[in-house]
């Protein structure tokens, strides 16, 4: 509150330092775990409900479709097919890759996985639709499906898509510093070809839409729980051929996002077709089988690399050639490979890279982002790459580590590829992170425990957690540049009685920004946080937003939060002109308390911000003309850390954390079951603005990298189907099965965000993949085993240690 | 995730509930706890035309100390099996099956009449009856039978369970003092067992006796793992012994696979998992097992 009254500086952001970096509870908790959240699916409406027919088969023609049972089925209101989106909308524009391609967002005349809607079918209830849905008969000619990415570059395969003449929708390589020579001249080359697997993030909340259509005006209100609602608008409209104030998006409570709720945007304009065909709103639920099947996932990824070193241990180049399966959905064909650049050398100071890729179709689920989209895969793979080398010259990984890392004193630096880490102590956080897990006393008890049949590995894996992305590099391969930057909006304001309201351009999936929103504005105002009211709840037609708009990229405490803090100060200065105006004095001579603006040093002569705002709405007209009424500000934000990425200098994101997670793996030999007995985590999380909420993004976003390193993977039969479609077999980690995490703290402050924070986000889901691998394969040192792919399966282990020695 | 039409029959009696099931005929299905059925029902794999929920019956709820057996109701949770005094000193081998038993969600709502009719493969109750030699009650309007847990198990979800007739008693004898275990390989805590190992003996002297040990997750139905039991009683239980015992546990038995374990990674499982079951009930101990 308002005891540390300061004077305002001319250019300062706070004027108390009481909230903003304080353990203050999170206001979302309280109704959330009551139930009393307000998701797409708690919205108060009368709807019908759509059911979706989807392809039984991985690759077919779609001979005939006969609706007419369905049509006649009780409660049916509109059927539609394929065809019927292909006559009305245009065909989906692709971001990233080269090849020309069509395709709509439901299936037309092919199919092109199993799951792929065919038909949708509104009716009154669910259980209508889905009665309905059951009744329309499609004759399909089956393909050969193309599966794995293997079979995809084989010669002759089947054609995902014909009009490509390949599989592969994008190829591209880059070089950056003098990798040839760096590899001629190395002492040693460590190289390992590696899996990713294709996992995902499966939020407790799928997929949700409800759409309205008004035949008065011709336009749509959509709720959902998209990630991104500025780029939702521009493929919104643009495919369904209606400009973009003819569909307004409202964003409710959203259940969890992670990235995979960037892609809902096509179904929206399944939804809003089908409103406008029903003449009624339409509410689709997706199910969780559906979002296992047809949701989204992570491309499983084939991955060549070599690292060449030096005698003494120091890294010379990286050489990288990636595959990837993306599936059959060619919008967010290609997400994957460039983003690698932001981690492609780690905390390491390796100055030559090589990095090729080929982004592979298959008739699999379609991929989208997934937190931390390529990162995670780029970090397995450097940091195994690491520890190969390590036992290649009989280095300790620690030591291996602390050789190359980028020092402090190297601050900001520029990667080969034009990646610029602001600041951040790689040597230090190390160190800290061996001192709380108790390294030495581990690796001592782990040789001592092997002499008893027992078998633990100490795991030590270092990773950069970049935030921000800087959009445009998706389109360097096409050599559009478009989406530069990062671009948020923010209306900060009063109201009639002086309360300060803030709605922003990003949407909260869980984060908490209405906490951190308001502990920013409160220090700016010196008000109380519990003063500060922010809806959660975005809508188009009033929260300011941009193309980029959206929470994804950890980019919430960059940008938006620039956004929220340009705009109070928009604010601040109005309500400081108004009081000067009212108490007669100049403006330099105020200062905040409590929610009043005063004389300084004379706090009896004060103006409160319910007074402030009377004279901004009601009583206008006493304020000279000069000061414009109202009290609502609008700010953008763009980072402008973002230079236009080129081939060159790719700059692919605008913040850069770092961690290093120090794991203990016991593996059980007869069975090949892995515990996590510790699990340590130091991450320089730069300022925290919610110590609470910054630990808890770290902790969850470890747990999700738990997942991919020893549970989660959508798997496929030779024929296209897949196997793990319910949570029996899409294995998620559970309470049972999370170590206790113990953090150590480490701030250094970023230079290039407006608060100093750095990203928290995805970091876990980074770093900690090979921290696991790295255990376990030390581990299992004794039998030789070496780790390359995830998840690491007790029956994958079990196989190595029985003489395969191949995880 | 809808369920196709349905019928919801709640019958407040055993006696309502048999007369119904009498009436409808296999367009019926009973439902305990619902945790399977409904499941199959939402995705729908299963699509009965009537659901008979024996939730009304209050008849059907208890566990009673007979003497030389208890008596335990079909409508009796996971739960409350798990926390029963008396079974725990009496038949410990029933909690600590229930006890493992999906998570604490299913333990609240999931019966022992429901496990055992569903005759998972896979389920953890139907091995610990199996190597207990419950017995089962089965009720219809023709009357009642008794069948041996060891006669109930026809295959992958069949039992000897006619559609009229409800599961109404699961009797197991009262064991207090004797050694019992039951160990589950699952990739988490809370799936289904890739291997469940129930066991039970005595120690007569040095020599183990009435050794009985049930194996589910392995094969399309629990079983009485024979061999094992023909090896170890009369015998005392010692390393060598146990580990020949074990390594051919698995001789004859046709072992599934599926994504998660294949047939012959689930052989390896089940020969250890035995091993350790064994162990377990000798207080023998061998190779480490890391501590979770």
């Amino acid at each position: 509150m308002g005891d540390s009254t300061r004077p305002l500086e001319s250019d300062g952001v706070f004027v108390t330092s009481q909230w903003v970096g304080a353990a203050v509870p999170r206001r979302e908790d309280a109704r959330t775990v009551q139930g009393q959240a307000r998701y797409v699916d708690d919205i108060d409406m009368d709807t019908a409900h759509v059911a979706f027919v989807r392809s039984p088969h991985a690759h077919a023609r779609i001979t005939a479709i006969d609706t007419r049972d369905a049509e006649a089925s009780p409660g049916v209101l509109a059927v539609m097919t394929g065809r019927d989106v292909a006559a009305a909308t245009n065909p989906v524009a692709p971001r990233g890759i080269t090849a020309s391609v069509t395709q709509y967002v439901m299936a037309v005349d092919k199919v092109r996985y199993a799951g792929e809607p065919v038909v949708a079918v509104v009716a009154g209830t669910q259980y209508l639709a889905e009665d309905a849905a059951a009744r329309v008969h499609v004759d399909y000619e089956p393909l050969p499906p193309v599966v794995e990415i293997e079979e995809a570059l084989a010669e002759g395969a089947p054609l995902v898509f014909e009009e490509a003449g390949t599989n592969v929708l994008l190829h591209d390589a880059f070089e950056h510093g003098d990798v040839a020579g760096a590899f001629r001249g190395a002492d040693l080359v460590v190289k390992e070809t590696f899996r990713m697997p294709r996992f995902s993030s499966t939020p407790l909340e799928p997929w949700a839409i409800i759409a309205q259509w008004d035949p008065g005006t011709g336009a749509f209100v959509v709720w959902s729980n998209d990630q991104q609602p500025g780029r939702t608008a521009i493929n919104v409209s643009r495919t369904l051929r209606v400009p973009i104030d003819k569909v307004r998006y409202i964003i409710p409570d959203s259940g969890g996002g992670f990235g995979i709720k960037l892609a809902v945007w096509p179904y929206i304009v399944i939804l809003c077709l089908l409103a406008r065909r029903a003449g009624k709103a339409v509410r689709w639920i997706q199910t969780r089988s559906e979002h296992l099947l047809a949701g989204t996932h992570t491309p499983e990824a084939l991955i060549e690399a070599e690292l060449a070193l030096a005698r003494d241990g120091r890294f010379l180049a990286i050489r990288v050639n990636s595959k990837e399966n993306d599936g059959s959905f060619v919008h967010t064909a290609g997400i994957y490979p460039l983003i690698k650049f932001a981690v492609i050398v780690g905390c390491y100071g390796i100055r030559a890279t090589a990095f090729e890729f080929s982004t592979v179709v298959t008739n699999k689920a379609p991929t989208v982002q997934n937190r931390g989209v390529g990162k995670p895969g780029m970090t397995f793979v450097l940091e195994r790459l690491v520890d190969l080398a390590a036992r290649a010259l009989d280095l300790d990984p620690a030591e291996i580590r602390r050789r190359n890392f980028v020092r402090p004193e190297q601050m900001p630096y520029t990667t080969p590829t034009g990646e610029v880490y602001e600041s951040g102590d790689y040597p230090e956080c190390l160190r800290r992170a061996l001192e709380l897990a108790g390294y030495d006393e581990w690796c001592r008890k782990r040789d001592a425990l092997r002499e008893e049949g027992r078998y633990l590995g100490v795991g030590i894996a270092a990773g950069i957690e970049p935030g921000t992305s800087n959009l445009g590099y998706y389109y360097i391969s096409r050599g559009r540049p478009d989406f530069l930057g990062s671009v948020e909006g923010a209306m900060v304001g009063a109201d009639f009685d002086g309360g300060i309201t803030v709605v922003t351009g990003s949407v909260d999936a869980g984060q908490g920004h209405a906490t951190t929103v308001a502990q920013v504005v409160a220090d700016m105002l010196a008000i109380r946080p519990e003063q500060v009211s922010m809806s959660t709840h975005f809508d188009s037609a009033t929260s300011p937003f941009a193309p980029h708009s959206g929470t994804y990229a950890n980019r919430f405490n960059d940008v938006e939060l620039g956004a929220v803090v340009a705009a109070t100060r928009k604010l601040r200065a109005k309500m400081l002109r108004i009081a000067a105006f009212v108490l007669g004095v100049h403006e330099r001579s105020l200062a905040l308390r409590a929610g009043t603006i005063h004389v300084e040093g004379d706090p009896t002569k004060a103006v409160s911000f319910q007074e402030i705002a009377a004279y901004a709405y009601k009583k206008a007209l006493l304020l000279p003309e000069e000061i414009e009424p109202g009290l609502r500000e609008i700010a953008y934000y763009q980072n402008r850390a973002a230079k236009v990425p080129r081939r060159e200098e790719f700059n692919i994101q605008l913040t850069h954390a770092n961690a290093v997670h120090v794991v203990v793996a016991e593996v059980d030999v007869a069975t090949g079951f892995v515990t996590l007995p510790k699990y340590v985590i130091v991450h320089d999380w730069g300022r925290q603005l919610n110590p609470g909420i910054v630990k808890g993004m770290v902790i969850g976003s470890t747990v999700h990298g738990i997942g991919a390193a020893l549970y989660e993977e959508f798997l496929y039969s030779p024929d296209g189907q897949l196997l793990t479609g319910t949570f029996m077999d899409y294995l998620k980690p559970v309470a049972l099965t999370v170590p206790r995490f113990d953090l150590g703290e480490m701030e250094s402050p970023c230079p290039t965000s407006p608060l100093g924070t750095k990203a928290v986000g995805e970091g876990g889901a980074i770093t900690s993949l090979p921290a696991i691998a790295n255990a376990v394969e030390d581990a299992l040192r004794p039998f030789g085993v070496t780790v390359t792919s995830l998840p690491i399966t007790p029956e994958k282990t079990l196989r190595a240690i029985r003489g395969a020695r191949v995880i | 995730m809808t369920p196709e039409r349905f019928e919801y029959v709640a019958p407040a009696s055993l006696d309502e509930a048999t007369s119904t099931l009498r009436d409808l005929g296999d367009e019926a299905k009973v439902m305990a706890g619902g945790q399977s059925l409904l499941s199959l029902m939402k995705l729908r794999l299963a699509s009965p035309r009537y659901v008979v929920d024996l939730g009304r019956v209050p008849a059907l709820n208890y566990i009673r100390d007979e003497g030389d057996a208890i008596a335990i109701g079909a409508l009796v949770t996971y739960a409350e099996l798990k926390a029963s005094a008396l079974l725990r000193e009496r038949c410990a081998l029933l909690p600590r099956a229930a006890s493992v038993v999906g998570d604490v969600q299913v333990r609240n709502r999931g019966t022992i009449g429901g496990a055992l009719a569903h005759a998972d493969p896979a389920g953890d109750l139907c091995a610990a009856v199996l190597a207990l030699d419950a017995r089962l009650k089965l009720v219809s309007t023709r009357g009642e039978r008794w069948v041996w847990a060891g006669e109930f198990f026809l295959g992958m979800y069949a039992s000897v369970l006619e559609p009229d007739e409800v599961l109404a008693e699961i009797r197991v004898p009262a064991i207090a003092g004797w050694r019992c275990a039951y160990l589950k390989a699952a990739r988490r805590p809370s799936d289904f067992a890739l291997v469940g190992v129930a066991v039970r003996c005595r120690i007569d002297g040095r020599a183990c006796a009435d050794l009985a040990m049930a194996i589910t997750g392995v094969s399309d139905r629990v079983f009485r793992a024979r061999s094992v039991e023909e090896a170890l009683n009369g015998r005392e239980l010692e390393t060598a012994l146990i580990e020949e015992t074990a390594s051919r546990s698995m001789d004859g038995v046709d072992v599934s696979g599926d994504i998660h374990a294949s047939s012959e990674y689930r052989t390896h499982l089940a020969r250890v998992y035995v091993s350790r079951a064994i162990r377990a009930v000798g207080a023998i101990s061998g190779p480490p097992t890391p501590s979770v």
